[in-house]
């Protein structure tokens, strides 16, 4: 058991690392940064966490500094004895701290998509194994309704707020989108393969956090000359193909425009609850503007 | 005291001793480690993966802070029913009231374990609280629109393997497993002395428990981001080839990526056109019960003994329950 004064400066160092912590997110949210780590609905519930992280620290430094030494006990929670134990502690709980205020905030880019496996097509079953449940399908009614109204675009405009949902729109019916012009934005893919590179305009999907992001990429016509680094962040205007790519069946932009833009706010894509009020939400003029 | 102590850190210096054997093999061949793109991919899993979990951590401290310090002993146990089936039943449906992630979990448990609940029905609610509510039912059933089934199979088999395990141990375990002896607890004279009242004290005991469950949570955290940096997914993919190795392939991911319970359904979806349906139940129904952060937090509530065995019942339950759900299904 530690005695009262050690108990005291061990209550002191969990009130500062605490504190910590909520000047952390505090930070993260205050930068607009919290999207680089975690999908919107999670980030509502992570700003409200420094609330009970800095009433933790002050009811923690109250018991360091005003507490009776009687009241104060570690017999239920031990605390670290010996000095080595607590640094590792403490030092644990400092690591994250450091590595968020030290290093910059950036977002997943092609070496995480290369790791992780970038997909080309759309790789949700739509059309699995498991005939049987073809009848009811919503996941279709509502690409097919997206296909319908994206395709009455002059140019579609791939917006962020729906990337995946158009990206599957497309690669669902991607014979009817054949030559149809596209505009969609996001960071260059670079991957090696059979002794040439392949290039993708690509998006992180996050569902939760960076732990579950998926990548998703539109590849770019082989035969197009491209000089850029890879993770640069580009606009694409081409036109739509199907193609066959490594045995698979994917949706390929011939691109005639390639310009790089900046890296947009929020650099992830989510998935949207309802696609086509999303999209009728959208200012729709923006895309049509463009096209004309 | 100090004869214990090499039992004590155990769960800590088995993860470091991974890391510094990991680090020895692999840092000469791989001089890009020290790149910076890895150390931003690192970065970014690691707070991200951390940042997910904390609302979590808090909530589940505070509600056993709540628990400990209003919540009279006699209220729990006389919520329980006494016959073992019942109480299995309820210990299933806890997870409906508490829809705490898994992360959130081992707190809760530790204080309700304390207020006087049997271990067995403890161990079903660890298991089957993630995967048995209203919140992660809602997310299998988006990620998996156009295969309901899969989700009603996920929630089917998290119930039978949970209910099981809770058999099991109902009828073979019968010495307390808990790494704090429940003794130490049940005096609890200094409750009200804390400086500032009942409120001030539950505020002490969350961040007694958060600094107990944070020191798992980081070193869990540590080792998923390390794997999702380093791991390649496309090149451990051809493990899934053979028709059990996929089964295995599957409960070896949910392992090592340790997936919040929310969210894991999306990624087993994007598996669908590679990987027999019930790998992908296996990945679903093993991930919230046993992974690389969980189960460091599991060895810090029960002796390692204990922990041991359960993560084997957890382990081989969920192989073959996944196997004969896909014969049947």
């Amino acid at each position: 058991m530690n005695d009262p004064r050690s108990i005291r400066i061990h209550y002191l160092l969990r009130a500062v690392i605490l504190l910590g912590f909520a000047l952390y997110i505090g930070h993260l949210s205050q930068q607009d940064a919290l999207h680089y780590y975690v999908a919107p609905k999670l980030a509502r519930w992570i700003r409200l966490c420094p609330v009970p992280l800095s009433l933790m620290a002050a009811s923690l430094g109250l018991q360091a500094l005003f507490g009776k030494s009687s009241a104060l006990c570690d017999c239920e929670h031990q605390l670290p004895r010996s000095p080595l134990r607590s640094s590792a502690l403490y030092g644990l709980f400092l690591f994250p701290l450091l590595l968020g205020f030290l290093l910059p905030d950036r977002a997943l880019g092609s070496e995480a998509a290369a790791r992780k496996g970038i997909s080309l097509t759309y790789a949700l079953p739509e059309t699995g194994r498991e005939e049987r449940f073809t009848a009811v399908n919503p996941y279709q009614a509502e690409f097919a309704e997206l296909a319908g109204k994206l395709y009455k675009q002059p140019v579609i405009n791939v917006h962020p707020e729906i990337f995946s949902e158009t990206f599957g729109a497309i690669d669902l019916y991607k014979k009817q989108f054949e030559g149809k012009e596209i505009s969609v934005s996001g960071f260059l893919y670079r991957e090696q393969r059979a002794g040439s590179y392949i290039y993708a305009v690509s998006r992180f999907l996050v569902q939760c956090c960076t732990a579950d992001a998926t990548p998703f990429g539109i590849l770019l016509d082989p035969q197009t000359q491209i000089s850029l680094p890879a993770d640069t962040w580009i606009e694409v205007r081409g036109k739509l193909h199907a193609a066959v790519f490594e045995n698979e069946e994917i949706v390929m932009i011939t691109p005639e425009s390639l310009t790089p833009i900046s890296q947009p706010s929020t650099p992830y894509v989510y998935t949207s609850a309802d696609s086509i009020a999303a999209l009728e939400q959208l200012p729709v003029s923006r895309a049509e503007n463009e096209g004309k | 005291m100090t004869t214990l102590l090499p039992f004590k850190i155990m769960p800590l210096l088995v993860p470091a001793v991974f890391l510094i054997i990991l680090g020895m093999v692999w840092l000469p061949d791989h001089p890009e480690l020290l790149d910076n793109a890895y150390m931003d991919t690192f970065k970014t899993s690691f707070i991200g993966i951390l940042l997910e979990a904390l609302p979590f951590v808090l909530l589940g401290a505070l509600l056993s802070s709540l628990l400990r310090v209003f919540v009279p002993d006699e209220w729990i146990s006389r919520w329980i029913p006494r016959r073992p089936v019942p109480a299995i039943l309820f210990g299933c449906l806890l997870g409906i009231i508490f829809p705490v992630c898994e992360c959130g979990m081992i707190p809760l448990v530790r204080r309700l374990m304390h207020k006087g609940m049997p271990l067995y029905v403890a161990v079903v609610f660890i298991l089957s609280g993630p995967i048995l509510n209203p919140v992660v039912y809602g997310a299998t059933l988006t990620a998996f629109r156009s295969h309901p089934w899969l989700a009603y199979a996920r929630m089917g088999l998290a119930f039978a393997v949970a209910a099981g395990i809770g058999l099991i141990i109902y009828a073979t375990v019968r010495k307390s497993p808990l790494r704090l002896s429940i003794k130490r607890e049940t005096a609890e004279p200094h409750q009200l002395r804390t400086r500032g009242g009942r409120l001030v004290s539950v505020l002490v005991h969350t961040s007694d428990e958060f600094f107990e469950m944070g020191k798992y949570l980081i070193i869990g955290c540590l080792l998923t981001s390390g794997i999702q940096t380093f791991m390649n997914h496309g090149s451990l993919a051809a493990i899934g080839e053979q028709p059990l190795g996929s089964y295995l392939f599957m409960i070896g991911l949910a392992f090592v990526l340790s997936l919040c319970s929310t969210s894991d359904a999306f990624v087993a979806a994007t598996f669908l056109h590679t990987f027999p349906a019930g790998s992908l139940l296996a990945f679903m129904v093993l991930g919230p019960m046993l992974d690389f952060k969980n189960s460091l937090m599991l060895l810090s509530l029960f002796k390692t003994r204990f922990a041991m065995y359960l993560f084997f019942l957890i382990f081989s339950a969920v192989f073959i329950g996944s196997v004969l759900a896909s014969l049947w299904l």
